[in-house]
């Protein structure tokens, strides 16, 4: 049965010329896993928020779109309301009132049901999705993938026929991603509801999908099975063909004449099973010479920054957050401490930005603790760091003035702010974005426009939270040749992340934080050929032969030779 | 909090409950029940806070009774027993001295009261008995209980950010604090605003603003609240006939009067009895019902 019949459908923003969907023709079928992908800005969640039109934004729309074969727009507020689930990007924003009971029943309540229902559906939805044991907590006490799982109880508590996510997978950490995806998955497959979103993590989100629909710039491109997609992007050498997942990427570099007759791989273990067939007998049995590169490399550089025998709990009788961390970041590195979450990696962060001293050991800065430090010596030509969420820096109503008041208390003349301004919107690419205000901006340009502001302060060391948080690919890779840039000019970058493909590209040493400490520190190859589970997409499927193949790009260049 | 049996009620019930004990308390004046409803309040908040009520009460509310019993006779002259005069030439009575014990005895028999009160009635009991009343406000309280630790969280993200880019509240002079301290602010507000429209999405999304919204609670009205619901309507009763029958009540000026005992006052009393320690009377015997079932295993 047909849910959705989308005719020749347009939509643009008031005010604006350029379409943000454009002709889009689409059926989605009752019961399919359809996942759209796209750039920032491509028009994604334009076109989710037209499927649901109490949430659409004003705008000119034409075409049809028919919701089981009546127009959508004939459609009730209540109908709307209870068979099409919408559930948002951001966790915290989803959610309304402060007990997660409360927030369970606030669909039904507003549907009317009766206590007796309303109870019913709330304890099935709750053992459904495992929420038992903290059903009776306040809201503010849970994580954000457990407050994800609740935006996502609450709505399916209405016992929607038809589910569209708006990538609420962005704001997590890859676990609480990879739990929420399941659950979705398990939604769509034990009670057969349909489901409709839009994710950047291909990689857990391929497997599960029926359909994968491409958007670029407002046009529906492709409309396949992954699989099928996978190929359609690679003959037209799309850009988004690089967000594809690392196995077929891999698989169609390699097997560039027989691609488009077989079916491509989608997962690590798809991959695995290609390799293994194809280079049965040319692997060379690697893994040994890997050790010898330790981190050895850099050692007649001056230290940056410093951990000597660090302790810290934020309570006197608490736990211990941070157990005996040594380490040394050279000068000029680029530095990434991965890790799960809860192991205290931020709280390392807020010891290096001397928001928190230590009780026993020290946190050094080029030889001073930066927690006694004066904050003018600390942040100005010495010490950048950029918080995880940009928008806590933006002040003004334009990229432009925001830049100009980090500038209001130093004594440079009008020119002088000017050409620090303008080499600093040049270097971060801003300069079409400076009229615009910042909260317009997508993810990745706040995070541009954020990481400027803290560049203007001419930090020597620059420390980043989580910062490809919610990037889509393309604006990961830009971020990632940014930092690139910075750390050839000579500072010193200290990441913490989940991000392992990030890490693995653009990093010069990783370490792996855990239990408040260090268990391994090695350069980046090094390090993620030595995990064995830790480690990128690309060295899962391809390590049993080539051990320190990392990322994407070397396995392939280790294929080719092997050849 | 320490479990509680009277706590594990519906808030109907316990809501009813401090309704009347606390209206009882301030209306009689009669000693013998001032008596019962401070003894039922400081039992009670014993068993609620345990050590940090038994601290409250000697160390804050006793002195309070003192000073409170001691500042009437010296500035109330009424009462017809003259004990001697005061060096101003004014009488010190006997009868001003009674009323300000009994005075000072109902303000911090209430305040007990009203100590229990607020760990019985918690922040989900009172939105539930006022969603009863007016769902709008309840939501609204919901709400507001969501909002506050976000936005306290969001503003120590904001000002630590702010921090490390040297404009934090706790760095320049003083202008340049408050400056600082009002760009977080405003930080916070245009934050605040573009999240509510996204939460108010959330909102629409799921049917908010649809007619006849019910309000749902977790409380469930059991057949044991039925049952202690009418119990002490019951012993109500039998107060409020008591008041009528003027039994509760005593006149302090010119002369101290209370009705001559009866048969019915005593069924009164032990009516008033029962009311005042009903929370205690459940905690004991859930207790010891619990120690008789470990016992048996």
């Amino acid at each position: 049965m047909e849910v959705y019949r989308i005719e020749d459908l347009s939509f643009s923003f008031p005010g604006q010329q350029k379409k943000a969907l454009s002709q889009i023709d689409l059926t989605v079928s009752s019961g399919e896993f359809i996942t759209i992908i796209g750039k920032s800005g491509c028009g994604k969640s334009t076109l989710l928020k037209q499927l649901k039109p109490i949430l659409a934004p004003h705008g000119v729309s034409s075409g049809t779109i028919h919701y089981k074969e009546a127009p959508l727009s004939e459609i009730d507020h209540r109908t709307q309301a209870s068979e099409i689930g919408f559930v948002l990007q951001n966790p915290d924003n989803g959610i309304v009132t402060d007990k997660v009971w409360h927030e369970l029943a606030f669909g039904l309540e507003s549907l009317g049901l009766d206590g007796q229902t309303i109870r019913l559906r709330v304890a099935e939805m709750a053992s459904f999705f495992g929420i038992q044991t903290w059903f009776h907590k306040p809201v503010s006490e849970l994580s954000g993938g457990q407050k994800q799982l609740l935006n996502l109880a609450s709505v399916m508590a209405m016992h929607p026929s038809l589910l569209i996510l708006d990538e609420p997978t962005s704001q997590l950490d890859p676990i609480a991603a990879m739990e929420f995806l399941e659950t979705v998955s398990k939604i769509n497959r034990e009670l057969g509801v349909t489901v409709i979103m839009t994710e950047h993590r291909l990689e857990e989100v391929l497997p599960l999908t029926d359909r994968l629909i491409v958007l670029d710039d407002g046009c529906l491109i492709a409309d396949d099975a992954p699989r099928n997609v996978g190929k359609k992007l690679h003959a037209m050498g799309h850009p988004m063909y690089l967000s594809m997942p690392a196995p077929m990427q891999i698989y169609t570099a390699i097997e560039t004449e027989t691609m488009m007759h077989t079916p491509l791989p989608l997962t690590v273990k798809e991959g695995r099973q290609w390799l293994q067939g194809k280079f049965r007998y040319s692997a060379e049995t690697s893994g040994l010479h890997d050790q010898k590169d330790g981190p050895a490399v850099k050692l007649q550089q001056p230290v940056a920054a410093e951990f000597k025998d660090v302790w810290f709990k934020y309570e006197k009788n608490g736990p211990d957050i941070i157990k005996d961390l040594s380490f040394k970041v050279q000068k000029g590195q680029f530095y990434c401490l991965v890790g799960g979450n809860g192991t205290g990696k931020s709280t390392a962060l807020s010891l290096l930005s001397g928001i928190v001293r230590p009780y026993r050991g020290k946190v050094l800065l080029e030889g001073k603790q930066p927690a006694s430090m004066k904050v003018r010596d600390l942040f100005h030509n010495f010490l950048g760091v950029l918080p995880q969420n940009p928008q806590s820096l933006f002040v003004k109503k334009t990229v432009e003035l925001d830049l100009y008041e980090m500038l209001s208390d130093s004594e440079e003349t009008m020119e002088q702010k000017k050409v620090r301004m303008d080499a600093v919107s040049a270097f971060a690419e801003l300069e079409p974005l400076l009229s615009m205000h910042p909260y317009d901006l997508s993810g990745g340009e706040q995070q541009r426009a954020a990481l400027a502001k803290v560049l203007l302060l001419e930090p020597t060391i620059l420390i980043l939270d989580e910062p490809t948080k919610g990037l889509d690919s393309f604006f990961k890779e830009k971020l990632g040749l940014f930092l690139k840039k910075l750390n050839a000019e000579g500072v010193t970058i200290i990441m913490v992340s989940h991000d392992i493909e990030f890490c693995a590209k653009y990093g010069e040493e990783c370490s792996m934080f855990f239990d408040g400490g260090i268990v391994s520190t090695n350069t980046a190859t090094a390090f993620f050929a030595g995990n064995n589970f830790y480690t990128t997409s690309a060295n899962r499927m391809a390590r049993h032969l080539w051990r320190d193949a990392v990322t994407v790009e070397s396995v392939i260049e280790r294929c080719q030779t092997s050849l | 909090m320490r479990r509680n049996a009277f706590t594990t009620f519906h808030p109907i019930v316990n809501f009813v409950y401090f309704t009347f004990v606390l209206v009882f308390s301030m209306a009689f004046m009669h000693p013998l029940f001032q008596a019962i409803s401070l003894a039922g309040a400081i039992g009670y908040s014993i068993l609620l806070n345990g050590r940090k009520a038994v601290k409250f009460n000697l160390l804050y509310m006793l002195p309070l009774l003192l000073v409170m019993a001691a500042f009437n006779p010296i500035f109330n002259h009424a009462g017809v027993t003259i004990l001697f005069y005061l060096p101003n030439g004014n009488p010190f009575t006997r009868e001003s001295i009674l009323y300000g014990i009994a005075a000072a005895c109902m303000y911090v028999t209430v305040i007990v009261w009203f100590s229990c009160f607020n760990k019985v009635i918690t922040s989900d009991k009172l939105m539930y008995l006022f969603g009863k009343i007016m769902p709008a406000i309840s939501l609204i309280l919901a709400m507001t209980l969501r909002f506050v630790p976000r936005y306290r969280h969001q503003l120590s993200v904001i000002s630590q950010a702010q921090r490390s880019i040297g404009r934090d509240l706790s760095q320049g002079n003083l202008i340049e604090r408050a400056r600082n301290g009002l760009r977080i602010l405003s930080i916070l507000t245009t934050w605040a605003m573009e999240n509510a429209i996204e939460t108010a999405d959330s909102m629409k999304a799921r049917g908010y603003g649809l007619p006849k919204r019910t309000s749902f609670s977790i409380y469930r009205f059991e057949r044991r609240d039925q049952l202690t619901l009418s119990i002490m309507i019951g012993l109500v009763a039998i107060v409020l006939t008591g008041a009528a029958l003027e039994e509760n009540t005593i006149r302090y000026f010119p002369s101290v009067v209370m009705k001559e005992y009866s048969l019915f006052s005593f069924v009164v009393y032990g009516a008033y009895f029962i009311f005042c320690t009903l929370p205690v009377m459940f905690q004991i015997v859930e207790e010891v019902k619990w120690k008789y079932i470990v016992s048996k295993i």
